[in-house]
């Protein structure tokens, strides 16, 4: 068995014993005459507070479970199945739903176990946190909305706020003797302000932090992000409508990658819903500085996972270099349909999904990296700084490479910035990659990956001016 | 590995494992105690070009247990259902409230009243939907549809789900009801491409309580509609950004309430002080030709329903009448800390979310004006066809995007423009939706909020907004 786990998680939780799950599923298959399967499960313990103005909110606690089983049938066919019954007659009912869906299984395309569901995982750095007293949860999100609250007058509120833990595990089991398991407990919080002074519109900012257990969580830096993004937006003005040279925060440039990820996913493009092909490898997508790996196994990717939903280990993974396009993300089908190995982007199905880890963005080594010396306070051409993009899932079109997204940030000159009252910004994401400035500043470690600010010139701003 | 408790279904014989866990919270000190029981059937299907290439089975359990002590309260969500899982979840809930267990049950929990059965006539419902083999073939029909019609087309693609669910709420105030809920939704989606030129469109129909709902699917129809909109939209050019006066068309048009002020119109945003329309019951807040409606209650709507997620009946609450505000939607958690009283409208994904105020079929009610009337009005602005999706945020800022949009020249529709996002927020533009046309109709959604993605209908005639800003290039 390949297991990455340090420690038991919280004593609360229920634990999965892999050799149990993969003895019962093997004597129910048996049983059913089922000779090929496959099962990912995942069972979590949560806990979460929310607090109003000093009192509690809302608290929170979750047991689940789910299992997600494949079959394959006589022909060759995949069924699936998922449950949240892990009993013996759920798992039962489970193997007996993948085989009935299994006779509707896509011949043209059938999943096969990944070749490298037994391979060695890579280690991660994970320490396992006991869990604290939900009182103390709440004891400690009380304390760090009140030092939000204090920071200005002008900030009334904290309406979305959450301080959360998790001890999770996961399993992958196949019928060639596969069996993955990871333990994992993180924690997280967040703090979305909300300020209003008179006659003004009210404004709103905030910010997250992740880490391993609830006392490694950096809550002072989250109020500092928070009350700094809140307190800036107070002194707002509408904004032209016309086309701007933007500065798009980590976090902003991160979303927008993210919500093209199909540009490099091997699912959308055999699909046909990517705007790539199979003969987009070496062909020239961005700037010729840009880089942009997948690498999951970043240390700075909290609750990364050591393994996807066939077994396949995570790696880190070269999608652009210079600007051209390097490797794409596979699942097993995905891989043996391009002639390559997996990478460890599957999800789990009688369809496999297939989705990024964990973006690194960065200047292409040995290029030029774009122009040199960019600072947005030192310009004296107005310039927008984009801090974060909303409504990504009505606003973009992957498939099309457009987007018009609202967004908040700010209008710079000289030095000076102020806060831009409402806006959308538009455009292709293959003109924007392509039409690069630089970078600016030190890479920034996020929830979503690790990226510097970047430039990009000439995007469409709509403002209320 | 626990046993599954759930061979008979949600019957009476739950009562008294539920009247004691009851018992048990109100001995603990508890002010009230609620669970939430649920069992779920799901199955998902994808049509791609003309080949079926998920079929994705589901199927699940689980509680939820809510305690109340004040206006305080814990929730606890577990799939365990035995004796011993309930009863550990109802210790942290208990727990979370700075209550101890307590083995001195009192008499102050009076026992469940009888059962409200508002699922006894649909035991069958599951049983008449399409089986696997049916349903495919109807999604087949519909990819099949999609290739007959259109031109261009990249990527064709049909999806239905299935959604059944057996819900039983019981709580120390003597609730005690069960429900069994149907919901089906079919989607076609495609990707047209020429050269540089791309549009990916589609729609979605949805129905509750409606078992053979798939069987009367008009598949061709459909069809055509989807091929027509992508046809159109294939080479249209993105729309220039500015304010402009816009006409939003009926059925999904109606998003722009649901995210403008639908959503500050639940309690859950008195609550956060998210909403600008807290202390604005009785005052003129939208223009006089608005009045807006939320219920649950349209026979085969998605967001009908015949008892909430807390087992009250939904009602037909007015939010707006003649655009004086009236009401808000509460659930029992907002009755409790903001004084709205209940409509039904507690709501949640499942048993892992605690219930809150949402939206159910939510709609502006129809005017005296035709469609027609509305364009003619417009000198320079845009028509709205089709909405995509839009969300809202924490200072009443809304946004939503145009998947197809027409400009208005000199009171007539002339051509096609895509790209467009409207944004503004709900104090500025629910006083500019100046005139209502006599056609309204509801369209099927999705919507996430707090508890949840729950099944929720959208609806309004077509409407005129004197101005808004469009985002575009």
């Amino acid at each position: 068995m390949d297991s990455h786990s340090n420690a038991q998680v919280g004593a609360n939780s229920k634990s999965l014993n892999p050799i149990q799950l993969r003895d019962r599923l093997e004597q129910l298959a048996r049983g059913a005459g089922i000779n090929q399967w496959d099962l990912g499960a995942s069972c979590s313990t949560d806990t979460s507070v929310q607090v109003d103005r000093g009192e509690a909110k809302q608290m929170k606690g979750a047991q689940r479970s789910a299992i997600t089983v494949r079959v394959w049938n006589g022909d060759g066919l995949v069924g699936v199945t998922s449950t949240s019954d892990l009993s013996d007659p759920g798992l039962a009912k489970a193997l007996e739903g993948a085989r009935d869906a299994s006779a509707f299984g896509n011949a043209d395309e059938t999943p096969a176990f990944s070749p490298l569901a037994t391979a060695p995982l890579a280690t991660l750095e994970q320490p396992i946190h006991q869990p604290q007293s939900i009182l103390h949860l709440l004891a400690t999100l009380k304390d760090a909305e009140r030092q939000l609250l204090d920071r200005h007058q002008a900030i009334g509120t904290v309406p979305y706020n959450g301080l959360a833990q998790r001890s999770s595990e996961r399993l992958y089991l196949n019928s060639d003797g596969a069996c993955r398991h990871q333990q994992l407990t993180t924690a997280s919080i967040y703090l979305y302000a909300r300020a209003e002074e008179t006659g003004r519109k009210p404004r709103s900012g905030g910010a997250v932090r992740l880490a391993y257990g609830a006392s490694d969580l950096d809550i002072a830096g989250c109020i500092d992000e928070a009350a700094e993004r809140t307190i800036s937006h107070l002194d707002y003005a509408p904004i032209d409508t016309g086309h701007y040279t933007c500065v798009f925060s980590p976090e902003a440039f991160l979303d927008l990658v993210g919500a093209f990820s199909s540009l490099f996913n091997a699912r959308a493009i055999l699909d046909g819903v990517s705007l790539s092909s199979k003969e987009s490898l070496g062909q020239q997508l961005a700037a010729p500085f840009l880089s942009i790996h997948d690498n999951g196994l970043n240390p700075g990717n909290v609750g990364a996972s050591a393994f996807d939903g066939e077994g396949t280990p995570t790696k880190p993974l070269a999608l652009l270099e210079g600007g051209v396009i390097q490797h794409f993300l596979h699942s097993e089908a995905t891989a043996r349909a391009f002639g390559v190995a997996p990478t460890g982007h599957a999800g789990m199905g009688s369809k496999v999904s297939v989705g990024p880890d964990w973006f690194e963005i960065s200047a292409t080594p040995g290029s030029d990296g774009g122009q040199q010396g960019l600072n947005h306070l030192g310009e004296a051409s107005p310039l927008v700084l984009i801090e974060s993009l909303s409504a990504l899932h009505a606003g973009v079109k992957a498939s099309q490479g457009s987007f018009s997204l609202p967004f908040d940030g700010w209008l710079i000159q000289n030095g000076q910035r102020r806060s831009i009252e409402a806006a959308t910004v538009a455009g292709d994401i293959r003109t924007l990659l392509k039409g690069l400035v630089g970078f600016e500043g030190p890479a920034k470690v996020t929830p979503d990956g690790l990226c510097p600010h970047v430039w990009v010139d000439g995007l469409s701003i709509t403002g209320e001016a | 590995m626990v046993l599954s408790p759930l061979a008979g279904g949600f019957d009476t014989t739950w009562r008294s494992r539920l009247e004691s866990l009851l018992s048990s919270g109100r001995g603990s000190g508890a002010d009230l105690v609620e669970v939430f029981l649920e069992r779920t059937d799901h199955i998902g299907l994808l049509a791609e070009q003309d080949t079926i290439t998920s079929v994705s089975p589901a199927f699940g359990m689980g509680a939820g247990i809510r305690v109340f002590r004040g206006d305080r309260d814990g929730f606890v969500s577990t799939n365990d259902l035995s004796d011993a899982g309930l009863l550990h979840a109802l210790e942290q809930a208990l727990g979370m409230l700075g209550l101890a267990p307590s083995a001195s049950a009192v008499a102050s929990f009076e026992g469940l009243k009888d059962l409200r059965d508002f699922g006894a006539t649909k035991s069958d419902w599951l049983k008449r939907c399409p089986e696997i083999q049916e349903a495919t073939g109807t999604l087949l029909e519909g990819t099949a549809a999609l290739e007959r019609h259109g031109h261009h087309l990249q990527a064709r693609r049909g999806s239905y789900a299935r959604d059944w669910q057996e819900v039983l709420v019981a709580a120390s105030d003597g609730t005690f009801a069960r429900d069994i809920r149907l919901h089906q939704s079919l989607g076609l989606n495609v990707l047209a491409a020429d050269g540089d030129h791309r549009a990916g469109l589609g729609r979605r129909y949805g129905t509750s309580g409606c078992p053979d709902d798939l069987r009367q699917w008009d598949a061709d129809g459909s069809a055509q509609e989807v091929c027509s909109s992508a046809g159109t939209m294939l080479y249209a050019d993105y729309v220039e950004a500015g304010q402009m006066p816009a006409v939003l068309a009926n059925r999904f048009g109606g998003v722009i309430f649901h995210e403008a002020c639908g959503h500050l119109l639940e309690t859950t945003q008195v609550e956060r002080g998210t909403t600008p329309f807290a202390d604005k019951v009785g005052d003129l807040i939208a223009h006089e030709a608005v009045t807006a409606i939320d219920e649950g209650l349209s026979d085969g709507a998605f967001g009908s329903l015949c008892m909430d997620d807390e087992g009250m009946e939904p009602q037909r609450t007015v939010l707006i009448e003649n655009g004086v505000l009236k009401r808000f939607l509460s659930d029992r958690a907002g009755e409790l800390r903001t004084g709205h009283a209940r409509t039904g409208s507690g709501r949640r994904q499942g048993h892992s979310f605690a219930a809150a105020s949402r939206m159910r079929n939510t709609f502006i009610a129809a005017g005296p004006h035709s469609p027609d009337e509305l364009i003619a009005s417009v000198d320079q602005g845009l028509y709205c066809k089709s909405m995509g999706g839009g969300s809202v945020g924490p200072t009443g800022q809304f946004n939503f995007a145009v998947e197809e949009g027409y400009l208005i020249e000199n009171g007539k529709l002339t051509k096609p423009v895509k790209g467009a996002t409207l944004i503004g927020e709900a104090k500025e533009v629910m006083p500019r939706i100046s005139m209502c046309a006599n056609d309204l109709e509801l369209a099927a959604g999705f919507c996430g909020s707090v508890s949840g993605s729950i099944f929720v209908t959208v609806g309004q005639p077509h409407i005129k907004v004197d101005s808004i800003t469009v985002g575009g290039r």
